[in-house]
């Protein structure tokens, strides 16, 4: 199903992933776990796409699907229109010259063993980009265009010298010194300093600008998605619960678990009496991994008998809105936040 | 009289490069069921506050100076079996990455209870797994998980199983060192939340540290921020939300989004923190600090009593009061 407007640049088209537990590849009788469950959504050229959930929903495996870390098991991936599901050989080197990456672990994410130099220059190395003096000169630029300045300094320097914000900035530059047309970026700043995240945050936006780039990015945090993304997708055990505009889905949410994320949110400042949602049950109920909407068990305003049993539909409820709940409708409720309470990231 | 009083405490870590100062004439107080925050950037010297506070700095960590009162009495030069009798009992700690706290071949249950007999003689395997079972439930974890080993425990869970630990002995202070980094946003509202009840319930003071400044205000009655080693502003929670004075309270704050009204662009405090091996004179965030001046290069800032409780270290604030 397309959107209304804008010019998709990456389709999810009914995407499963699945994945076995530990017991069955030691004889035992295994479970399988639905990582995604036929996850269907458009991202627009040109837009910062937000995926929102808790560790487990699958929003990792998402980003992971598209630059192909791993495969999916039902479905299709498409970038403009072009099938890349089950890329093979040189198409899909040539794909992920377009394609690209950054991870969540900058301690993780950066070879120990490899100069800035040497990390950022790899790709254009893998793909056989340029001579050795425009590589480096397009390394220089790169540093630069992530604020590590002036890239002098920090070309010969290793991971361990430089800082959770630095080598960040290392693995943003690493991403972007192929100019690919797509970037996910997976909780670029959750290993970092709340102080630093900002700096990470603005990079991407400045990025996105000048490279007219199309971004997915992977948070937990709907303040930060909300600071940089156009629209959001709301995602559950791997079901999409909620999608639109990023103002609209916080402002105007209708499903009860982004309204259970917004009141987890840690704030600070003149926030006045915000209004708490309480969408989001303490005690989990008995629910069933197979049938039924994915978020009963949490659910506090849940019928018990329609959501245990029937999967809501991800219906449209406004334009390019949609929302994966029996009881959307019924939600009139809308966030109370005063303009200067400030929210944790 | 305070149940913690910390005077003018300085700590250095020996390195290859010389003497790293991590901790720089830190002084502060904290009454019996209150909480205070520690906030600041990496390598502040936050956590090396906590640990000290435990007599549990690492081997090339060294107290240079000052004075750590609990209850009275200073624990920085008591023997080393009186600390071990004063850990647990009446001060304990959540450690960073709760995760990695717990014994992966120990039921969740038996490393709580033997932390209960190592301590107290007089109690009863039976009754220290009654004990083990009421912690259990002040923290939420169900009950018929107490058998289960680490490893079949959500990150959640085991946060709250170490906040137990923690909680075990019944100690009047309780250090929580980042308790909720590495935990989605649901589950920390949720460890936050209890934390805070359990701390109105247990009359339990916290010192609770985090580089993320978000994360206290819902928790703590007193906030201190930290910069390269040193206090610069303290008061209570309305104050230093509500008037922050010095400028890198205000960086930090203006590091956060709202969720309505315009999207204004967050000003990201630009640079790094001063290497402490060699830290500069003068204030040490003035390279950072957009409304520096010559004199910050010159002086030390001292501090300026704002109200009776809110102080703050900054040169423009000891200007506009004038000299006393």
């Amino acid at each position: 199903m397309k959107e209304e407007t804008g010019t998709s640049f990456l389709s999810f088209d009914g995407v499963s992933k699945f994945y076995l537990s530990r017991g069955r590849m030691l004889g035992g009788s295994g479970r399988q776990v639905v990582a995604l469950n036929r996850l269907t959504l458009d991202i627009r050229k040109g837009e910062i796409f937000g995926l929102v959930g808790e560790s487990g929903s699958g929003k990792t495996t998402a980003g992971r699907l598209i630059v192909r870390l791993e495969e999916a098991d039902r479905g299709i991936i498409s970038v403009e229109g072009q099938d890349v599901t089950h890329l093979k050989g040189k198409r899909l080197k040539d794909f992920r010259k377009r394609v690209q990456m950054i991870f969540q672990d900058p301690y993780q994410s950066l070879n120990p063993q490899l100069s800035v130099l040497d990390t950022v220059s790899e790709p254009l190395l893998i793909h056989r980009v340029g001579d050795r003096l425009s590589r480096a000169e397009m390394v220089m630029n790169a540093l630069q265009s992530v604020g590590l300045s002036p890239p002098g300094d920090f070309v010969h320097r290793f991971p361990h010298q430089m800082s959770g914000g630095q080598r960040q900035r290392v693995a943003i530059a690493r991403a972007m010194v192929l100019r690919p047309d797509f970037v996910v970026a997976d909780e670029p700043t959750s290993m970092l300093d709340a102080s630093i995240s900002a700096q990470i945050f603005n990079i991407l936006l400045e990025m996105q600008k000048s490279l007219g780039i199309t971004l997915l990015f992977i948070t937990h945090s709907l303040a930060a998605a909300r600071y940089l993304c156009d629209r959001i997708a709301v995602i559950y055990r791997g079901n999409l619960m909620e999608l639109g505009p990023a103002d609209d889905v916080i402002q105007r949410s209708r499903h009860p678990y982004t309204r259970a994320l917004i009141d987890a949110l840690p704030k600070f400042g003149q926030c006045g009496e915000t209004e708490r949602f309480n969408t989001f049950l303490k005690a989990e109920r008995e629910s069933s991994s197979t049938v039924g909407c994915a978020f009963f068990g949490r659910c506090s305003i849940a019928n018990r008998i329609l959501c245990s049993q029937e999967v809501p539909p991800f219906k449209t409820v406004s334009p390019g809105r949609r929302v994966a709940c029996f009881f959307a409708e019924e939600q009139g409720k809308n966030l109370t936040a005063s303009k200067t309470c400030h929210y944790g990231i | 009289m305070a149940l913690l009083e910390v005077e003018d405490l300085s700590i250095g870590y020996r390195t290859r490069l010389g003497l790293h100062r991590a901790v720089e004439g830190v002084s502060f107080s904290l009454e019996e069921g209150k909480s205070l925050g520690f906030v600041g950037e990496s390598g502040c010297g936050k956590t090396t506050v906590g640990m000290s506070l435990m007599g549990l700095l690492p081997r090339n960590g060294e107290v240079l100076r000052g004075r750590v009162l609990f209850e009275g009495r200073d624990i920085l030069s008591i023997s080393e079996e009186e600390l071990r009798l004063l850990r647990w009992k009446k001060i304990s700690m959540i450690f960073q990455a709760a995760m990695n706290a717990l014994n992966p071949v120990k039921k969740v249950a038996d490393q709580i209870s033997e932390a209960i007999l190592a301590h107290s003689s007089s109690v009863s395997k039976a009754e220290a797994s009654r004990q083990v079972e009421g912690l259990f439930q002040l923290v939420g974890v169900p009950k018929e998980r107490m058998r289960d080993y680490p490893h079949q425990y959500s990150g959640g869970m085991k946060q709250r199983a170490v906040i137990a630990m923690a909680l075990a002995c019944k100690p009047r202070l309780i250090i929580a060192d980042e308790p909720t980094t590495a935990l989605d946003v649901i589950v920390q509202a949720q460890i936050l939340e209890e934390t805070r009840l359990l701390q109105e319930q247990l009359g339990i003071s916290i010192i609770f540290i985090s580089h993320d400044i978000s994360i206290v205000a819902d928790v703590c009655h007193d906030i201190g921020i930290m910069y390269a080693g040193e206090l610069v502003e303290y008061g209570s929670r309305e104050e230093v939300f509500d008037s922050p004075a010095h400028p890198y309270t205000r960086a930090l704050l203006s590091s956060f989004p709202t969720l309505t009204g315009n999207r204004e662009m967050l000003k990201p405090i630009p640079g790094e923190p001063p290497n402490l091996v060699d830290p500069p004179k003068g204030c040490r965030f003035r390279e950072r600090c957009q409304e520096a001046s010559h004199e910050c290069s010159l002086i030390s800032p001292a501090w300026t009593e704002l109200f009776p409780r809110h102080k703050v270290r900054c040169i423009r604030f000891e200007r506009k009061k004038g000299p006393q």
